[in-house]
Parts: C-alpha cells; sequence; structure tokens
C-alpha cells in the first residue's frame, strides 16, 4: 500500500510545483518502522519536537495548573477500536483484532497508525469528513455528488495539501470537466451570495457571520458588518449560468456589482451617510485593488443573451488565494482546530465557529503552535492527523476515576485529560454494524480476487446510505454533538435491515459462534466480544454469555446468540468511539 | 437591507419542517428521581392538565391578527371585526377565531426587546433572555415534566410539523424532550419485528441495558444516558402505537379543518390530546413577511383561521379545554412601519399573543398599544410575564425554582409576575 501511495505522489511531483515538494516525507518505509514522525525533519530547526510531543506539553501544563486528575493511557483494546475508527471509519476486524493484541512489538500502536494512514479505508473515510465538512450533507445540485466524492476521496489520497484542495473548490466554475465536480461547493449552494458568505465563513475561518448581515455583530466585538461584506465582495458579481446549448450549469461571473450595506439598526437615523461598500477582504487583511479597465473594455465575452459572459478581471478567482493565504491565518487555525475537534472530540476553539477574543481557545498556546505547524508543513493532512494520534492526549483512556462521584460527572472535557467520548458518526456506525455483525467478512470472501476497498464498499453502501440518511442530521444542518431519536431506534431495534444482518448467515459472526461447540462457552464468549466491541469479555461476562447459552440447543440457541450481538451492538460502548 | 435569508434559527426551523421522517423524534428516560413527596403530590393534583402551543413561525403580524390599527398610517389595508365578546376587536383575517374569543385571551402589551428569529424564539419558549453558560428547559420539555404522569407510556412533548430538538429539554433529561413528527406520519419501524415476541424483546433490551451499565461505570454519562434512556421510550412508544393512527379522520373533519399540512397536523394534534399526550406543539410557518406583508398574512392566515377554530370548538364541545391550555404565539411580531416592499420586520417591542382553555378568562385583555402600534402604554409584559400565567393556567406554582445540580433556578423570571388579569 505504501507503494501504491508513493506512486501516487510520484504522480504529483509532475502535477505541482517544488514548493510543495520541500517538505514531503523522504521515505514513508523508512519511518514505518523507526517511529519517528513521517515527515522530514525542517532543515532551519533540526532539534525541533514532534508536534505531538508540543500537544503533550501543552496539555499537561494546563492540566498541572488546575490540578486536574488525567485519566491512564488506554488499554490496547481501547486504543485499537478508537484509531481504526478515527483513520478508517470502522472497527476492526476480528482478525485484525486479534492480531493485534498479540503483537508485542513495543511500537506496535506507531506501526499501526502508519498502516491504516496508508489504507485505501483511510483515503475513504476522511474524504467523506471533509465532505461533511465542506458540504454539510447537502443534497445533489447541478454537480454529481459521486464525482464530487470521488475527486475529494482522490485528493486524500494524494495527500494533496489541504490548502491546494480548498484552493481548487474556490477556483471550480463548473465550465471545465476536469475541475467541474470542486464546483459543487458553490453550485449545491445555488451559488447564492449570503449562503455562501456565511458558510466560508464558518467553515474557513471560524466565524459565523450570520448576525453581521444586518449589522455588526450585537454580541461579538470583533465581528463587524464590514467582515461579511468583505467575503460577500468577492462573490457579489457571481450568479449560476446555465448553458442551454452545453446543457451545462456553471458559475459565472459579471465585471460589474459592488456590495451594499448599512445597519438596519440605524436605517432611521438621519445623520446616516447611505449605504457603505467595500472591495473584496478577508477579515481585517488587505483590501485586494482592482484593476481599471476603459467602459467597455471589461468583458473577455460580453454579456449577451444566452451567453456566458467572462470579465477581464474576476474577483471570484481571489478568493481561494486570499482565503488560503499566509497573511490570513484564520484558515490554518480553524483548519487544525477542525481537524482537532474530528480527533480529539472537541475544538480548542469551541464551537468551531465562534473563534473570537472573548471566547479563547482552552489551550491558547497550543492553538498557535497548531497553527504556526499547519502552515510551516504546508497543510499536510496526513503529517497532521498523525501527531495528534500519536500523542498522549489522544491515547488516554475514556475511564477516569472521578466519573465514579456523581459531582464529577461532567469532569471539564475542554482539559483534554480524558478521552472524550465521541458518538460515531452515521459512516462509523454503518461500518463498524457491518464488521461486528459479519456482513463486511461475508462479501470479503464472496469477492475474493476482487476483493478492494471499492468493491466491497460498492456492496454494502446501501447500509451505509440508511445510516447517514437515519444518523446525519438534516441537509446543511448536520448533526451535531449527540441526538437519539425514536426513528434511530426504532429502526436499530425492529428494521429487518439491521436484524436480517444479525442473524446467521455464512461466515457470520452468530454463524461462527454457533458452529463453536456448545460446551466451549468461553470460546464462545471471547469470539463474541472480540467481533463486536474488539476486547476479550471479563470474567463476568464470560460467565453471563455461559449462563444465557446454557441448555439452549436449536432455534432457541440461535436466537439467543442474535439477542447477544444485538444487545451489544446497541450497546453504549458499541455506539461511542471511546 | 434586511435578514431576508440568513436569519438563522427561522431558516432551520422552515427546513425541517420540510423534511421527511428523519428527525422525528428525540426519547427519553421514564421516572421522576430526585423529587419530593410534596413535588408528587402537586404533580398528581395536575396531572390532567395538556397544553398546545400554535407556533407560527417567523413572527405572525400583531396588526393584522389580535391588535388590528385599522385607519391609521401603520395599520394596513385590514379592517378590525368585532367577535363573541362584546368590544374586543380583531383583525378581519381572523372571522372564524372571533367567533371563538370568548375562550381566547389576549395579551397586548408585550414587549421582548428582541428582534432575531432564534433569540425571540428562545425568550418565548423558556420565558428568559438567553444568557451563556446556562440553559433553560423549553416550555414544551418543561410541561412535559411537570404535568405528565410519571408511568405513562406516551411521550410528555410531541412537536407536529413545528421542528424540535433533543437539547430542548436540558438538565429536565430526555425523558422531556421533544418527539418530532415532520411529516404528517408516525415513526416508522413502530411494529416489532417478526422474528421477535415481546418477552424476548424485552429480555435483550435489559441485556442491551446490563452491558452498557457496566460499560460506564467510569465513564462521562451524559450522552449514554440519552441513548439508553430512548430505548425505554421506544420500547413505550410501541406499546402505544395506536395514537399515532392517523388514518381514521372523518370526510366532515378533514373538510372542516382544511386540505392542507396545517389542517391535518390540528387533526393530529387534537387525537394526540385526546389520547392523553400531555404538551403538543403544531406549527405553521412563513410569517416572515419583510415583503409583501398584506398578501401573505391574507394567504398565511386564510389556511391559519380555521382550523384553529375548530381546533377550540371541538376541544370545548368534548370537554376537553376544561383542562387544556391553548397558546398561540411566535417569536415577535412585525413593525408597524410598513417599509419599501410592502412588507412589515422584525419587531420586539409591541405585540401580541393569544392564550385560551383552562385557568384562562374567556374574552380578557391584558395590555395596550398606542394608536398606531409602535408603544406599548398599558401593562408592558415580557416573556417572564407569560411563563408565570402558563403556569398559574395550569395550576402549578411559577414561584417555585428547579433544582439541577442542586443550584436552585427560578422556574419563572423572579423579575415577573403572573398577568392575573386574564387568569380565571
Amino acid at each position: 500500500m505504501f507503494r501504491s501511495n508513493m506512486r501516487v505522489y510520484v504522480l504529483l511531483l509532475v502535477i505541482f510545483s517544488l514548493h510543495v515538494l520541500s517538505a514531503r516525507p523522504v521515505s514513508a518505509d523508512q519511518s514505518k518502522f523507526s517511529g519517528e514522525p513521517l515527515i522530514a525533519n525542517k532543515p532551519k530547526q533540526p532539534a525541533a519536537k514532534a508536534l505531538h510531543q508540543i500537544i503533550d506539553e501543552q496539555i499537561q501544563s494546563r492540566q498541572k495548573v488546575d490540578s486536574q486528575s488525567a485519566s491512564p493511557l488506554s488499554s490496547d483494546s481501547e486504543f485499537l477500536r478508537r484509531i481504526y475508527l478515527d483513520l478508517t471509519g470502522r472497527i476492526p476486524s476480528i482478525h485484525q483484532t486479534r492480531d493485534f493484541l498479540n503483537d508485542s512489538r513495543p511500537d506496535k500502536r506507531t506501526i499501526l497508525v502508519d498502516q491504516l494512514l496508508a489504507s485505501p479505508e483511510y483515503a475513504r473515510y476522511i474524504s467523506q469528513q471533509l465532505d461533511v465538512m465542506l458540504m454539510e450533507r447537502l443534497k445533489k445540485k447541478f454537480i454529481n455528488v459521486t464525482t464530487w466524492e470521488e475527486y475529494l476521496r482522490q485528493s486524500v489520497a494524494e495527500n494533496k495539501p489541504l490548502d491546494h484542495i480548498i484552493q481548487e473548490i474556490f477556483a471550480a466554475d463548473g465550465s471545465d470537466k476536469e475541475t467541474q465536480a470542486a464546483a459543487r461547493f458553490y453550485l449545491a449552494r445555488n451559488g447564492d451570495v449570503n449562503e455562501l458568505t456565511r458558510d466560508i465563513s464558518r467553515i474557513f475561518l471560524g466565524a459565523d457571520l450570520t448576525c453581521a448581515q444586518c449589522h455588526d455583530h450585537p454580541e461579538v466585538q470583533d465581528w463587524k458588518q464590514d467582515h461579511y461584506y468583505g467575503i460577500s465582495a468577492f462573490l457579489i458579481r457571481s450568479f449560476v449560468f446555465t448553458d442551454k446549448k452545453k446543457k451545462q450549469t456553471v458559475f459565472a461571473e459579471k465585471a460589474e456589482g459592488e456590495v451594499k450595506f448599512e445597519s438596519v439598526f440605524e436605517v432611521r437615523d438621519k445623520t446616516s451617510k447611505g449605504p457603505e461598500t467595500t472591495l473584496p477582504v478577508v477579515f481585517n487583511g488587505t483590501a485586494i485593488p482592482e484593476p481599471a479597465f476603459k467602459k467597455g473594455e471589461e468583458y473577455e465575452v460580453k454579456p449577451a443573451k444566452e451567453v456566458r459572459p467572462i470579465p477581464k478581471y474576476s474577483r471570484r478567482a481571489q478568493l481561494g488565494i486570499a482565503i488560503t493565504s499566509p497573511q490570513n491565518p484564520r484558515f490554518a487555525r480553524t483548519m487544525a482546530n477542525r481537524l482537532w475537534d474530528m480527533i480529539m472530540g472537541r475544538g480548542l476553539v469551541h464551537p468551531l465557529d465562534a473563534d473570537h477574543s472573548d471566547n479563547p481557545p482552552s489551550h491558547p498556546q497550543l492553538m498557535d503552535v497548531l497553527t504556526e505547524q499547519m502552515i510551516a508543513h504546508q497543510f499536510d493532512l496526513k503529517w497532521y492527523l498523525r501527531e495528534l494520534v500519536l500523542s498522549e492526549a489522544y491515547q488516554r483512556s475514556s475511564t477516569n476515576d472521578l466519573f465514579k462521584s456523581k459531582a464529577a460527572r461532567e469532569l471539564d472535557d475542554s482539559y483534554f485529560t480524558h478521552a472524550i467520548m465521541k458518538p460515531l458518526t452515521p459512516e462509523q456506525f454503518a461500518w463498524a454494524v457491518l464488521e461486528a455483525t459479519g456482513q463486511a467478512e461475508i462479501h470479503r470472501k464472496g469477492l475474493k480476487q476482487k476483493l478492494t476497498e471499492a468493491s466491497l464498499r460498492n456492496k454494502l453502501v446501501s447500509y451505509e446510505r440508511q445510516f447517514v440518511s437515519l444518523f446525519g442530521g438534516l441537509p446543511g444542518k448536520p448533526v451535531e454533538g449527540f441526538e437519539a431519536t425514536a426513528d434511530q431506534i426504532l429502526y436499530l431495534s425492529n428494521n429487518q435491515a439491521i436484524l436480517g444482518i444479525i442473524s446467521a448467515r455464512s461466515g457470520n459472526t452468530a454463524d461462527r459462534m454457533l458452529k463453536i461447540p456448545i460446551e466451549q462457552s468461553e470460546t464462545m464468549a471471547d469470539e463474541l466480544y472480540l467481533s463486536v466491541l474488539n476486547r476479550h469479555p471479563d470474567q463476568i461476562e464470560t460467565k453471563e454469555v455461559a449462563s444465557l447459552l446454557a441448555g439452549k440447543t436449536g432455534k432457541d440457541r440461535s436466537a439467543m446468540v442474535v439477542d447477544l450481538i444485538w444487545a451489544l451492538a446497541m450497546s453504549s460502548e458499541f455506539r461511542f468511539n471511546h | 437591507m434586511r435578514c431576508n435569508y440568513a436569519c438563522g434559527a427561522h431558516e432551520s426551523l422552515t427546513r425541517r419542517s420540510f423534511m421527511g421522517g428523519t428527525t422525528a423524534g428525540a426519547l427519553s428516560m421514564l421516572g421522576f428521581s430526585g423529587m419530593t413527596q410534596v413535588q408528587a403530590a402537586k404533580k398528581l393534583a395536575s396531572q390532567q392538565k395538556q397544553v398546545v402551543v400554535f407556533w407560527l413561525s417567523g413572527g405572525v403580524s400583531q396588526l393584522e391578527t389580535w391588535d388590528p390599527k385599522p385607519g391609521t398610517e401603520t395599520g394596513g389595508p385590514f379592517q378590525a371585526i368585532p367577535t363573541s365578546v362584546p368590544g374586543v376587536h380583531i383583525s378581519e383575517l381572523l372571522p372564524h377565531a372571533a367567533q371563538q374569543m370568548h375562550h381566547l385571551a389576549l395579551v397586548r402589551g408585550i414587549n421582548t426587546k428582541e428582534n432575531d428569529h432564534g433569540k425571540g424564539a428562545y425568550i418565548m419558549q423558556t420565558g428568559r433572555k438567553k444568557q451563556p453558560g446556562f440553559a433553560y428547559p423549553y416550555l414544551g420539555s418543561t410541561f412535559s415534566s411537570h404535568l405528565a404522569p410519571p408511568d405513562s407510556p406516551l411521550p410528555g412533548y410531541i412537536s407536529v410539523g413545528a421542528g424540535g430538538s433533543s437539547a430542548e429539554s436540558t438538565f429536565l433529561g430526555p425523558r422531556h424532550a421533544p418527539l418530532v413528527l415532520s411529516n404528517g406520519k408516525a415513526p416508522n419501524n413502530l411494529e416489532m419485528h417478526q422474528s421477535l415476541t415481546a418477552d424476548r424483546d424485552a429480555k435483550r433490551r435489559s441485556l442491551r441495558s446490563k452491558i452498557s451499565q457496566r460499560f460506564e461505570q467510569k465513564r462521562k454519562t451524559a450522552h449514554t444516558e440519552v441513548y439508553n434512556e430512548s430505548f425505554d421510550q421506544a420500547a413505550a412508544l410501541m406499546g402505544r402505537r395506536d395514537i399515532f393512527d392517523f388514518s381514521k379522520f372523518s370526510d366532515k373533519d378533514v373538510e372542516r379543518y382544511g386540505k392542507h399540512d396545517f389542517g391535518r397536523h390540528c387533526l393530529m394534534a387534537r387525537q394526540l390530546i385526546e389520547k392523553g399526550v400531555t404538551f403538543v406543539k403544531v406549527g405553521h410557518t412563513n410569517y416572515d413577511t419583510h415583503s409583501e406583508n398584506f398578501n401573505f398574512h391574507i394567504e398565511q392566515l386564510g389556511e391559519f383561521d380555521k382550523p384553529f377554530a375548530a381546533f377550540i370548538s371541538d376541544l370545548y364541545d368534548r370537554g376537553l379545554l376544561d383542562h387544556t391550555l391553548i397558546i398561540c404565539m411566535c417569536e415577535f411580531g412585525r413593525t408597524p412601519r410598513i417599509n419599501q416592499r410592502i412588507g412589515r420586520d422584525h419587531w420586539g417591542t409591541a405585540w401580541s399573543v393569544a392564550l385560551g382553555g383552562t385557568g384562562i378568562k374567556g374574552g380578557a385583555v391584558s395590555g395596550k398599544t398606542n394608536e398606531t402600534g409602535t408603544k406599548v402604554i398599558d401593562r408592558e409584559v415580557n416573556g417572564g410575564h407569560l411563563f408565570h400565567t402558563y403556569y398559574q393556567a395550569v395550576g402549578l406554582d411559577s414561584t417555585e425554582e428547579f433544582y439541577p445540580n442542586g443550584q436552585p433556578i427560578a422556574k419563572a423570571d423572579p423579575k415577573t409576575e403572573p398577568l392575573k388579569e386574564i387568569l380565571a
């Protein structure tokens, strides 16, 4: 897998300019066994600490000041389940579970991390998470969703720098077949200037400027109406254009059009000078000056009926450059924080789109370091995620003795002194159920030589879709935090899709359990717990399984096995990534 | 220069109501741990009370409904009409509601000082201004917790076409979060799977719960509790799926309530109240009329008026109005000033709500605005006063406190008091 990744990488050499390459991994294979970071040491700071070490220093220093008691390091089973879920979107198979638990190499965690980062499932799952971040589960509009998903998957597989992905997305207008998919960001939002302004600010700048559309933000001192319209100004000239001949819808642009704004609070103020305007500008950066053209010479292609105009100067072309520019640290900071939230279960800046001076990060210095390093490592997604998961903060247990007492139930997550329990994403939940029940394994065997990540996914994607529709929230409003709704629980309890895959079929978990001789109840309990919860059962659990199955034969026995699998897969231990 | 699009809260509410069964309902736990005996006794005494909220999302105009100002510069084109209560006039857009006025009381002196959809909705549904760091429960959850019988298998709070989130119940717990019926349908998968029996289902659920408890011993349980309780609630719901059989409305009723979503939702609400659900919220939307205010109100209120009036009259005929409180409200009113697009904008400064049913003095009017409706000139009140009034109307003491985490939290804003003048 590393080899195929390198091949893609060589391809990248050709495509991208040299500066992208300067900080690329020298040799993935070398680092695979050394436990060293994948990234080559930067020449300027040869003795620089790895980011994961800095993370732990920062987390520990705040913890010490407030004398929080940190949770112990996670057990191998805890770590195994967590790292699989976070990097590949599923739990490990029973074989993978056994292999890892039996592995005695001291650096087996790092080895596993590198294996998973190189797997095709990593590219799939992380691209899905990026998709949710960028598109918030919006429905199809103009652009084919599968092509978009494939574009993101490919980008993550190549480990394309995150800022490049975002630049491509902002540069795409949907007219060029090669880059058409990336135009989904604009077009699924119907090119609406307000919707785009709101989403761009929230997603890439960590600022929910919704309230600053009509007036300066009433509660956030830092956020002004100028910020809202600074972003709007990039987009105010753009519009959705459908070329009837080509049967193609694109995001077109005119050469004229300015934003106008005034506060609704002051609209009756007689001293008001009337609406203001602004050039495109990202937050407190420099407004982007524009070339002047003689009247009548503003266009390459002049606007006419049924003709897509092309201006000589495109404001929108400046957007991706301005957002991802080093002059705009909000971008790197927001990306670093969003990815941190994805892996750690909570942002350093929290909520993710409330990054302002009245809501400082839980660890301000760490936030700065993450931002700087994100820029220094040229938005290397894989490197960044790797550093996060190698940290002790990530690898802590979700248990803490303090949780035993009722008063400490709300032990503050923002210290990152225990692993935060993350509800499984809909994708994780679907694939975890498919793995736990053995449904995935049946298809792996069935595919034989044709088995690839894509072919397996093809067979099982309908389950994923079902989970996304039930657990994913609404288009444009993906679920945040944890919710349990009637629809979900009734589906898990009564739907044929779930109960069908649990019941015994050749090669699945129930079938494997039923093939174990009745008298070997310990082996059965082990098989069950390793398959579903990726850990060995303790004594109580082994006894419980034995007593539930004792004396049961035939149909009664199969029914009990099915109910055991269901009960484990529906338990809170399964529902959360802990 | 208006919030024509990005006004977040309202937008999301509308989106929710367009959706199919995808959000149907957050659920929860049974039991009322931590309640004293006195509280429990009071609870028993008020158990039969029920509440229905009509939520007019976007902010209906008080001038086109409960506080018309015909013939003034702000009044718009519509007349005021007499009602079943001598001396009380409302907009001619509500002819049917006018005939039910003897069951209703009006509060015309509301000043919530809030022109934001989300924050206005918060004030009206929690009785407080939003404060960082503390989340008050929404009134559906509040009344579910106070009024729903502890052993009832029914959800205490059902929202019909009005959205809702499991976060609404805050410290009252998931048992009191709304069950959302977003598309006028019962939740899917209510029937037990054919391979199961009730006994087997109960056993596997108790096993599930035992396994979960072992896991949770040394872990944070805020979310796992919600998850576990939702299984109990789902099971209880399966046992009472009869309440969701919405297939038996008579042709005559369908005719009377109107063949549109809102009419159907009102019929559903009637059934849910008849079956004993404690709190039902019914939504009607599209009142955010920044442009074409008058045309929109003709259309929307034309849909609203008849089923709303039929609902009140039916509850009265069936003897349900005696113990059911009705509240018709929204996040704010609309500006008296008519803007350039013949619209009215957000206005929390001087507006109205209507109450009716149990504990309410039919035909009473509280508060008064000036001639053009730009100011409250008598009995100015806010969300706090209304909350006290709701509590008192269903026979509860609004000056008591909740004790989440041992801290006293006043049930209704102590700086305000109930509107005695409209209480029966």
